[in-house]
């Protein structure tokens, strides 16, 4: 339960699964896009929760 | 039943108000087949989907200023003075929509249905639906522009569109039905059900938000 | 005896100093669990039988998915006790959450849209849940531009609340909505009152990633509710202090 699936790392992004199909490309995308969003909607709210504090002062 | 009158009479000087929804109707229905080719026989399937879209867009236009009027000259703040309830004089204005907008707009919907796929069976089914549709968007349009009341009617739209969606998917089922031949007399009370709460509750709403307006 | 307790407990001021307090830990235990939850199932699980690696998208696709739908029951909620106890920090609640259930919709939406590609072949469908998923997006889209068309903002807030508590009639359509029509989208894979259809060693992860990704969301919504305090209250004098 608790091993690898992967043997290498560029097997883990290519993510070949058994019927042949490569779906690294989909994961790694979909990865990258959930993160990028909720990072970027956190730094976005930490400058204006900035902005409107040096507002108010 | 004084206010019935009254209301009816207000609409009916305003041709701009419910005869040009009709028109605007009869237009979408009359435009529609020139963009199928001629002779095609796929016309009778997607004569109801656009049946469907065509009274969505209709009821639309008709409840844009259902509200609007009677707020900026101070008619609606005196019926919410002199009414105890409100609710009641929105029902009643909505019904009086409804007879002079909705109940035109089926029978024509039903005339093009045997204009278009020439079947009489289908008219006559099309009739009961679209009576209960066009009176479901009215009161859920009617409830969208008391919210933006003063803000323009594409505010109106755009936070009700996602309220009627669900009920196009079941006018949808209907289509699927029709086209069986299976008998939709379910989804005739299915509709009835929807339309019986959105016409007890939606008038209460409407009338606490046009309060909120007033205040 | 509750609107005591209510306004007691709900003032803007004391709910940001609590929630000050308590965000750091949420904020560390949720993205240690979430990155642990990512991990698992990226690379320890093994491979779905039908979809293959693809399938490793729902250890983001479902979080997300879970959350947009349990974002607009929280805005419902508040709504109606702002409505009904006239409480204001409800009202700010539910402006603050319609942007992150927005953002966690479109999260849902393209993850789901990616996720089509290699198991039905195309990236969107006209199915009833992706439809319904959509309107979502676009709901929470009109919940803003409603609150941000009007000036006023107290007439403002009763409207938004009024739209919410209307709006939630969709809620059940969308959750219900794969069982009622026969689509391509999938069925929940996990439901409370039945046995999981996926496999144990699939599942835990997924658990994590709801869990890791819900406090994440809850930290947005802390962060995006205290902006709408600061706004909405900056010409009160404890406001001052606190910045």
């Amino acid at each position: 339960m608790f091993n690898f699936k992967f043997n290498s790392i560029s097997d883990a992004i290519f993510m070949q699964s058994s019927n042949g199909q490569y779906h690294g490309l989909y994961v790694w995308s979909v990865v990258l896009i959930v993160l990028l969003s909720i990072s970027i909607t956190f730094l976005v709210y930490k400058v204006q929760i900035k902005n409107i504090g040096k507002k108010i002062k | 039943m004084k206010l019935l009158k009254f209301e009816l009479l207000k609409l009916r000087k305003k041709s701009r108000g419910w005869l040009g929804p009709i028109l605007v109707f009869v237009l979408i229905m009359t435009a529609f087949p020139l963009t199928v080719e001629i002779l095609n026989k796929d016309i009778d399937q997607s004569f109801l989907s656009v049946l469907w879209i065509a009274t969505l867009l209709v009821m639309m236009l008709a409840t844009e200023d259902i509200f609007l009027e009677d707020f900026n000259d101070g008619t609606l703040e005196q019926m919410a003075i002199k009414h105890n309830s409100l609710s009641g004089v929105i029902t009643i204005k909505i019904f009086v929509y409804w007879l002079l907008i909705g109940l035109p707009i089926s029978l024509l919907g039903a005339l093009y249905g045997f204009g278009i796929t020439s079947s009489a069976d289908l008219a006559i089914q099309l009739i009961p639906i679209l009576m209960i549709t066009t009176y479901i968007f009215l009161n859920v349009f009617s409830f969208g522009n008391a919210l933006s009341l003063t803000k323009g009617s594409i505010l109106g739209i755009l936070i009700t569109m996602p309220l009627v969606l669900p009920l196009l998917v079941v006018l949808g089922k209907v289509v699927i039905v029709i086209n069986l031949g299976m008998n939709f007399l379910g989804f005739l009370f299915l509709l009835l059900g929807i339309l019986s709460i959105i016409i007890l509750v939606l008038p209460i709403i409407i009338s606490f938000v046009i309060k909120a307006h007033l205040e | 005896m509750i609107k005591k307790f209510i306004h007691q407990f709900a003032s803007p001021k004391t709910y940001l100093f609590q929630v000050d307090r308590a965000y750091p830990y949420i904020f560390y235990t949720s993205l240690s669990i979430y990155l642990v939850a990512l991990f698992w199932g990226l690379f320890l699980t093994s491979e779905d039988f039908v979809q293959g690696n693809s399938y490793r998208i729902i250890y983001l696709h479902v979080p997300a998915s879970f959350i947009s739908q349990s974002l607009y029951l929280a805005m419902a909620f508040a709504s109606a006790i702002f409505l009904i106890w006239k409480v204001k920090l409800s009202a700010y609640l539910v402006r603050s959450i319609a942007p992150i259930g927005a953002i966690t919709t479109f999260i849902a939406l393209v993850s789901g849209a990616i996720w089509g590609i290699p198991t039905w072949g195309t990236w969107w469908a006209w199915d009833a849940r992706i439809i319904s998923t959509l309107i979502l997006f676009i709901m929470y889209l009109g919940l803003i531009s409603l609150h941000d068309s009007f000036t006023d903002n107290e007439k403002a807030d009763k409207f938004l609340a009024i739209l919410v508590i209307v709006g939630s009639v969709n809620i059940p359509i969308i959750k219900m909505s794969v069982e009622w029509w026969s689509t391509l989208h999938q069925t929940a894979s996990i439901t409370v009152t039945e046995k999981p259809a996926i496999d144990p060693s699939m599942l835990y992860p997924l658990f994590g990633s709801i869990i890791g990704f819900t406090g994440i969301v809850v930290c947005l919504v802390i962060l995006s509710s205290k902006l709408q305090i600061l706004k909405r209250e900056k010409n009160k004098s404890w406001v001052k202090d606190y910045v």
